[in-house]
């Protein structure tokens, strides 16, 4: 027994010393995974190749969790994917993130980046978050050969899109397919739709208020844009399988009502990342040529056309020298062509290469970002994480679900009410 | 005539219908996990996994696609690797310890055993999550974050409380004669602890490593908070949470990486089985 005493603090003394850590190194921490870890692997394998300095990435999709927990113990990461524009505030006001002024060349962040990437990343006179690469969400998905041979036209205003459903219906098509199913998440599809019409009903100024809860959840704008959602997501003629369907099917799957035979739904309205999900279920459907987008039609012209998105936000909480290259190379449109490349991302940086994008569908959604009157960030991800991930998406669940809008705004502004 | 037989057998048939249907409802999660590791992502996206069960014998509808992507993308065998360090260690270590502060509270007579007692169960009352930041702070004191003596430790420290009370209890139940007749043969308290109480105890031993091994294997948070994720140290659960995108693309992957997964525990559940099967006390006292 002494024997096996001494064999585990031997064991332990051996476990102890293989934690130590290496010179020349950045530690990352991200949220990616399957594919896109494989391409920010590429990005890392870029900069290694370029520096000699090696980076340590740990992934995980708890990110919030597990940052607020290393920022909070003291050991935060090098560099990390922020949440969003939301947690990245929480973080500044910890004193954790370094302002990112001292460590990007100036140069490069005047000339290269337009101002709606450093307006996000600012914060109390400080930028602190590098948008790396953006997604965009305001994007109506459809299959033009379907729309061509049932004579349907995209739409461009909000009463195009109407008589554009009430037209379908009458054909006997379902117009939407919606899936709000996402784990403990579930409903945030639902809060980017709301986000979309709450940008063109209300306008960016509103939005930007309502986000930072500076206009009750109970106003009446708000109200309206629930309820535009609603007249949608609340009718089995306008959504394939009516509420039940919305609130049970999972968001990745949804988008497959398009290509079923004959295809259930006619439209969909999701961020650019569905493409991974629509060629994991149809492997044959040539992405461009059997599935198109449309930009989410204007609903009232003096807000003109918004563009809802997200972006890949990086921030710096340990300031050496390595982390500062690396955040330089991540800011190099070098790096940023990698990115787009693999995964379809829309690069930041204006010097960006267009022939980096993987095809030509990429390179309309880069057109239409940088077209677009306006950018706003996805509002769920910027307000206070007890609404934005929490009451917003229960919010909108109970809506779909058939409750009563009042008493769901007013239950979002009691815990609104609580967090600001 | 039929009627007695049968009053005689109801109880027993009810039983048997409890037993099953709960083997059922247990079991059909299990079984849908199954199926749908074996069918193609395209699959998945459209129909559910009981779709294949209208022509189960149809071999086409089936890959083994899912599995080959899961043990081919890369990190596999480290990550399989780290996860038996962290489970051996984080079974063995508390296990071990656990037993002797069950023995020493339940057989030993000594001031304030009662008062310790109490306070090790209280122990189960604190949520692990509020221990992280605190405890990851002294670990970068002590630089035990990212370290698997680390992870040890604390898996121990998690452990114990829930261990020392199982056997506690466990320990309760055998008689103090049977200790009392080992001191007077003159067998000192170490040898009692090796001779008599870890030999009797076998089936619960064997009962807490499996409750042991499993919460070790199947953890991800706390390996996420004291390891850290990166591959050189990341156990299997890390490894597999990273085969999905950050919207939960390529989720199907997940089932085989479940399956995988599961066979370790499994393996150690069926070579510990035949130790709860035993007799608890079988010769243990001759009157």
């Amino acid at each position: 027994m002494k024997r096996r005493v001494l064999l585990v603090s031997l064991l332990l003394v051996l476990a102890l010393s293989l934690g130590a850590s290496a010179e020349g190194v950045v530690t990352m921490m991200g949220v990616w995974g399957g594919q896109e870890l494989e391409a920010f692997q590429e990005v890392m394998d870029a900069f290694t190749a370029k520096t000699g300095i090696t980076v340590q990435f740990e992934g995980t999709r708890d990110l919030p969790t597990l940052l607020q927990t290393r920022i909070a113990a003291g050991n935060p990461p090098d560099v990390a994917a922020l949440p969003g524009p939301g947690a990245m505030k929480e973080y500044v006001e910890q004193g954790a993130l370094i302002d990112l002024n001292n460590v990007l060349d100036a140069k490069v962040l005047a000339e290269d980046y337009n101002d709606a990437w450093i307006e996000l990343g600012t914060y109390q006179d400080g930028l602190y978050a590098l948008t790396f690469a953006a997604d965009i969400k305001s994007l109506v998905w459809y299959r033009p050969d379907v729309f061509a041979e049932k004579g349907y036209e995209v739409p461009a205003t909000w009463e195009e899109m109407e008589a554009l459903m009430d037209q379908m219906v009458a054909n006997g098509d379902t117009p939407w397919a919606i899936g709000l199913e996402s784990g403990a998440a579930s409903g945030w599809p639902a809060t980017d739709w709301i986000e979309d019409i709450m940008l063109r009903t209300a306008g960016p100024e509103v939005y930007d208020q309502w986000v930072n809860h500076e206009i009750p959840w109970t106003d009446e704008r708000v109200q309206e844009a629930f309820e535009i959602f609603g007249k949608i997501a609340r009718n089995s003629d306008y959504v394939y399988g009516g509420p039940v369907t919305v609130l049970s099917t999972n968001f990745g799957d949804s988008v497959a009502e398009l290509f079923t035979d004959p295809p259930r739904a006619m439209m969909h309205r999701q961020a650019s990342f569905v493409t991974s999900f629509i060629q994991d279920a149809n492997p044959d459907v040539v992405i461009g040529e059997d599935v198109a987008f449309f930009g989410f039609p204007m609903i009232k012209p003096e807000h003109g056309n918004p563009m809802l998105g997200a972006g890949d936000m990086i921030g710096q909480f340990n300031d050496t020298p390595e982390a500062a290259a690396f955040m330089n190379f991540l800011a190099s449109p070098e790096a940023q062509e990698i990115w787009a490349n693999r995964l379809g991302k829309l690069g930041t940086n204006n010097k960006i290469d267009p022939a980096a994008y993987p095809d030509d569908l990429t390179r309309d959604m880069a057109r239409l970002l940088n077209e677009a009157d306006v950018f706003r960030f996805d509002g769920s991800d910027s307000m206070a994480a007890a609404v934005g991930s929490g009451a917003f998406w229960e919010g909108v669940l109970m809506y779909v679900g058939g409750d009563d809008l009042s008493d769901v705004l007013e239950f979002i502004e009691n815990v609104a009410a609580d967090s600001y | 005539m039929n009627w007695q037989k049968l009053k005689r057998k109801l109880p027993r048939l009810v039983v048997n219908i409890v037993v099953i249907a709960a083997i059922v409802i247990w079991f059909v999660p299990t079984l849908g996990l199954l199926i749908t590791s074996f069918r193609p992502a395209s699959d998945v996206a459209y129909t559910g996994w009981w779709t294949a069960l209208s022509s189960p014998l149809k071999f086409t509808q089936y890959t083994v696609e899912n599995y080959k992507n899961v043990l081919s993308s890369g990190g596999m065998l480290i990550a399989f690797r780290n996860s038996f360090i962290i489970a051996i260690g984080g079974t063995v270590i508390p296990v071990f310890f656990a037993a002797l502060a069950a023995f020493g509270l339940s057989k030993l007579n000594f001031q304030g055993r009662g008062f310790f007692y109490a306070l090790i169960v209280m122990m189960l009352v604190v949520p692990t999550q509020m221990t992280f930041v605190p405890v990851l702070r002294l670990y970068n004191k002590l630089s035990l974050s990212g370290t698997f003596g680390g992870l040890w430790l604390v898996h121990t420290g998690y452990g114990l409380p829930f261990s020392i009370f199982m056997l506690h209890t466990f320990f309760q139940s055998l008689p103090d004669e049977l200790f009392e007749a080992a001191h007077i043969d003159g067998a000192s308290i170490w040898t009692t602890f090796i001779r008599l109480a870890i030999p009797l105890s076998v089936p619960a031993l064997a009962s807490l490593v499996i409750f042991q091994f499993l919460a070790v294997w199947n953890d991800l948070l706390v390996a996420l908070i004291y390891l850290g994720g990166h591959q050189s140290v990341a156990p299997l659960t890390m490894r597999l949470s990273s085969l999905v995108g950050s919207h939960g693309q390529d989720w199907h992957l997940l089932t085989a990486a479940a399956f995988i997964s599961m066979t370790v525990p499994l393996i150690v559940f069926l070579a510990l089985q035949k130790y709860f099967v035993r007799g608890l006390m079988g010769g243990a006292v001759k009157g």
